[in-house]
């Protein structure tokens, strides 16, 4: 006997069913939680009609390449996110990581007087030892102490920017901006991938995007497929009911903040020789682009939910917001007043789906 | 016997958050009326200002420019002893700046190179 498929109704089809009050109020939930989509296609349909240039292949490629640079530390903050936590040294930590890497790769080096370039292997090795135990030093106090993880974060925080500080004095160099570094590292990270050819000319993408979609892949990989992923979840969906089914709470919130911090630790890495000077204050800021850009890609604050794909989603809406305004000559100043405000409501919003939710 | 009604649960960092979903609603909406003030004002305030660092030499006027356009390209700036050799990105001097062509993308400073006369 054939088995009858069984018969799902369509969002739309169960809109029909509804009684007229009922189906209002599902109409307005769902603007109400998409809130921020919809202000965001208003925002790129403005930007498109008052500059066109903004959707042409060479400004895409910019906001793509922006938001490769930008993922690996989204996915490391995502985690600790769904852990129900947060990671306010992600920015700071970004800044050692770039710190480090221009140390060691400056052709004449002030901060070691006579040392000569050093392989990449090894600098990439000293950045990621280097974030790994941060990230060992957060996740030691989440999860022994119990202390909230924006305190642990936050100090954090601060001892890190003091090494980096610290760093930056060493030698001759006296705490000022690091440039010029070897033209191997510079190429390893910006030489172009491939060309694309357009109509104003050719476009390249660099290569850090391709790094970019292997360390996302690998994380997916982790966050699904491995008994690790699957604690990270269970953790930070339900701690107590984790310990319950045998899950060692401990060292699942230890080993989110050490990927974490190693995420951070790539995108340092990264940005050095992407921006090619680096200072005390690089990496200022970074890890409120990767909180905004998580809970917009639905990453919740609830805890135990979150995709990688919303992370991804959440960065690129979040780099064509700026680079959009950006094209419009907004000033940098107002930017910082946006990303609190985008917080703030992607938060509320957030709150708001799992309020209504029975 | 009727259930009793189940109060939504929230977890997290959102654990003791007791809100009715009506105000929740008027603090996005507020948040939004915000962020779109901002813009506003963002907008009525456009360009990025390009200034220079002579590092010795006479000073330079800053610019102001929207996004795309090139610099105007100053008056060199002069010093005893030395003669100029172009606008760079960093205070070292290692990157040049494309002066008649690059775009400005940013509020930006942009250093003399001197070089020192025989």
């Amino acid at each position: 006997m054939t088995k009858l498929k069984e018969h799902k109704p369509s969002k739309m089809e169960a809109l029909k069913a509804m009684t007229p009050a009922d189906r209002r109020r599902a109409i307005f939930d769902g603007i109400m939680n998409n809130a921020m989509f919809i202000i965001i296609a208003l925002v790129i349909i403005y930007v498109a009609i008052k500059n066109p240039r903004f959707l042409s292949v060479p400004s895409l490629v910019n906001i793509i390449s922006l938001t490769a640079a930008k993922l690996p530390i989204a996915l490391g903050v995502g985690g600790c996110i769904i852990l129900a936590g947060t990671d306010i040294s992600a920015g700071r930590q970004v800044g050692l990581a770039a710190c480090i890497s221009a140390g060691l790769q400056l052709t004449t080096n002030k901060l070691f007087p006579g040392l000569q370039v050093m392989p990449i292997p090894v600098v990439l090795l000293c950045v990621l030892v280097a974030c790994a135990l941060v990230g060992l030093v957060n996740g030691f106090f989440m999860a022994k102490f119990k202390l909230h993880p924006f305190i642990v974060t936050l100090s954090t925080q601060l001892i890190v920017y003091g090494l980096v500080l610290l760093f930056m004095q060493l030698g001759t160099n006296g705490g000022q901006t690091l440039s010029g570094m070897s033209e191997g590292y510079r190429n390893f990270i910006i030489k172009p991938l491939f060309t694309l050819k357009t109509s104003s000319g050719p476009v390249t993408v660099p290569r850090y995007v391709l790094y970019s979609a292997i360390i996302t892949t690998l994380v997916w990989v982790i966050w699904n497929k491995t008994a690790f992923g699957k604690n990270m979840y269970a953790v930070g969906s339900n701690e107590e009911a984790a310990n319950v089914s045998g899950v060692n709470v401990s060292k699942t919130i230890i080993l989110v903040f050490v990927m974490a911090g190693m995420l951070y630790g790539i995108t340092g890495f990264m940005d050095a020789a992407r921006i090619a000077s680096v200072n005390a204050t690089t990496g200022l800021n970074y890890e409120a682009d990767a909180i905004a850009a998580c809970v917009i890609g639905g990453i919740s604050f609830v805890g135990g939910i979150g995709k990688v794909s919303g992370a991804i989603i959440g960065v690129l809406l979040l780099q064509i917001i700026f680079a959009g305004l950006n094209f419009l000559s907004v000033d940098a100043n107002y930017l910082y007043i946006v990303k609190g405000l985008i917080i703030l409501i992607a938060c509320s919003i957030d709150m708001r789906k799992y309020l209504v939710r029975k | 016997m009727e259930e009793p009604r189940k109060e939504p649960q929230l977890r997290g960092l959102y654990g003791k958050v007791k809100i009715p979903v009506k105000v929740l609603d008027a603090v996005i909406v507020i948040g939004f009326i915000a962020l779109v003030l901002v813009l506003l004002l963002g907008m009525q305030n456009r360009g990025y200002t390009v200034s220079f660092d002579s590092l010795g030499g006479t000073p330079v006027e800053a610019q102001k420019h929207m996004y795309g356009e090139p610099v105007d390209i100053p008056e060199p700036p002069t010093r005893e002893g030395f003669s100029f050799a172009g606008w760079y990105e960093d205070r070292d001097c290692a990157y040049l700046w494309d002066i008649e062509n690059a775009p400005v993308q940013q509020s930006m400073t942009l250093y003399a190179k001197w070089e020192p006369r025989n």
